[in-house]
């Protein structure tokens, strides 16, 4: 699963600027919040990161990096926190004007490794994309998570991931870009033997950061 | 006797082509010659001429000096001879011309028969005209005195063209439109008419230099535009509205159902921070976009009006070329004879 993600680097940086194309990228701030298995299992964090995005004609790739340091919140159970470093990638093709077909991957993986869940899946899903203005483009998206993996075992048939993004051209070549990610994931696990119980992971992601067009 | 000698005198001054006796003969030889031709003192004409030809003689007087030899051996009944006296003639000037109703029956005879030995194109004549291109020809004659392969053909300047061609014998006469495969004229300016026969080994070309004209073409300009048909604009610029906000309220609130939706009842309500930061930012976007000028956008209508006004603005651009192409052919040509 790590594989996929410098693989989508690659390929989007293949994707060299021509007519009908534009690569865009730029570095990324990050505010998270991580919930596990139980309420009182909340985290908080911030990092930073980057996005790369490419588009030709119909078909666009998009792939973001993250590095994040989640820190127990007031109340928490938990006494340390961790750090988490997030992979995501899409390869998207336009079916409307508004609208394209999307596959990707997820990737979190959590330092120390048992602290958190570090988690691998696959996305399939949809988005649309409208422009309000000149220069200014906003996202939404909906994935389903299809065979996730986590470090701890376990399962979840049902995982979502929504998305809310915005792309605004600041100046020239500058872009502006904010996205918003809500991931939950219904695992479930068996630890002991003695019959599945639930441990769901939620997580909201904010990342702001400001993009070169080319 | 005197009288007899009179009519004599008389029948052969007549026999002497015209202007024989008025040409200035410089050659003392072929001026006694002459003199001696005009006394009928025939076997002093011989020997005279002969001598005259033994002299380095222009081309004219070596020309008068065997046509002397023609007439007086035609006088003197030896055709075979005097018909070899005038292939000599002829072949120094081939443009000889001997006036039957001037010299005698033998000598024009003779002369005759010496003309059909030898291969000559003989009295190539252009005439001028003038004629509107495609719809008439330049005229033009000439004599092959043998059976041969001629060819004719104009050279200038602007180029070499076949006028005809073909196995002709005595007069011909051809008709040449002047005109170049593609239908326009031959370009103006001044070319040779040759005309080459070949029989055999033995070759022959006569020419004719002359000049090409063109009238003047009025030909159509190209046209830009229609008369009374404009081109439009082809984007325009959108009215104001709410739609920018609004799309970013309905993203953003999209964002929002959805994630208050999935929430984990069993993790409770999720933080709403990183919604409150995009989603904010979706909004003061859309807010500025609503106030901003809305960015062109095509308009569809007029572009194919536009379309329709450059094909047909095109169509009519071929037609004038058409026309243009048809007047250029069209113009009226001049062909004049030029002196040789």
């Amino acid at each position: 699963m790590t594989r996929a993600a410098p693989g989508a680097l690659l390929l989007v940086l293949a994707l060299r600027p021509a007519a009908g194309q534009h690569v865009t990228i730029g570095p990324q701030l990050a505010l998270a919040d991580y919930r596990e298995v139980a309420p009182g299992l909340r985290y908080r964090g911030s990092g930073i990161g980057g996005a790369v995005s490419a588009r030709r004609d119909k078909l666009s790739v998009e792939a973001a990096v993250v590095r994040l340091s989640f820190d127990p919140t007031d109340g928490s159970a938990a006494t340390t926190g961790f750090t988490a470093t997030q992979v995501d990638a899409w390869i998207a093709y336009d079916v409307a004007e508004y609208a394209s077909v999307e596959v990707g991957v997820l990737h979190r993986s959590a330092d120390p490794e048992f602290d958190a869940q570090s988690v691998g899946a696959v996305r399939v899903g949809a988005r649309s994309f409208y422009e309000i203005g000149p220069g200014a483009t906003v996202v939404f998206r909906a994935n389903y998570l299809a065979a996730p993996k986590f470090s701890g075992g376990g399962r979840a048939t049902v995982s979502l991931d929504l998305g809310l993004g915005l792309d605004v051209r600041l100046a020239g070549r500058l872009h502006g870009t904010a996205a918003y990610a809500f991931n939950r994931m219904n695992r479930k696990t068996d630890p002991g033997g003695k019959g599945e119980i639930d441990a769901p992971i939620q997580q909201t992601l904010a990342r702001l950061g400001l993009g070169l067009a080319f | 006797m005197s009288r007899h000698f009179s009519a004599v005198v008389l029948l052969a001054g007549l026999a002497v082509p015209a202007g024989g006796a008025a040409q200035a003969v410089p050659s003392a030889a072929l001026r006694r010659a002459q003199q001696a031709y005009d006394n009928l003192e025939y076997r002093q004409v011989l020997s005279l001429a002969r001598a005259a030809l033994r002299e380095r003689l222009a081309g004219g007087e070596r020309a008068r000096a065997y046509e002397l030899l023609g007439f007086t051996y035609g006088a003197m009944d030896s055709i075979l001879k005097a018909v070899d006296a005038f292939k000599q003639v002829v072949l120094i000037d081939p443009e000889r011309q001997l006036d039957p109703n001037r010299v005698s029956p033998k000598a024009y005879s003779a002369f005759d028969v010496a003309l059909r030995q030898v291969l000559l194109v003989r009295q190539l004549r252009v005439d001028s005209v003038s004629f509107v291109g495609g719809q008439g020809a330049v005229p033009l004659r000439f004599t092959v005195t043998q059976p041969a392969r001629v060819v004719a053909r104009a050279i200038g300047n602007g180029g070499t063209f076949a006028i005809d061609s073909g196995a002709w014998n005595g007069q011909v006469n051809l008709r040449w439109p002047a005109r170049l495969a593609s239908g326009d004229p031959v370009p103006a300016g001044t070319y040779t008419v040759v005309v080459d026969a070949r029989l055999g080994q033995n070759t022959f070309s006569a020419s004719q230099p002359i000049r090409v004209s063109h009238g003047r073409v009025d030909t159509l300009p190209s046209v830009a535009s229609l008369p009374g048909y404009q081109f439009l604009p082809e984007t325009e610029i959108p009215p104001q509205s709410w739609r920018p906000v609004g799309l970013a309220f309905l993203y953003t609130g999209g964002a929002l159902v959805g994630t208050l939706g999935l929430e984990s009842s069993s993790l409770g309500a999720s933080s709403k921070r990183e919604l409150g930061l995009v989603g904010g930012a979706a909004l003061a976007t859309g807010f500025v976009m609503m106030l901003r000028k809305p960015a062109p956008r095509p308009a569809a209508a007029n572009i194919l009006y536009n379309r329709l006004l450059r094909d047909q603005i095109a169509r009519r651009n071929q037609d004038i070329a058409k026309e243009n192409v048809a007047r250029r052919q069209q113009v009226q040509v001049t062909v004049a004879a030029l002196p040789k």
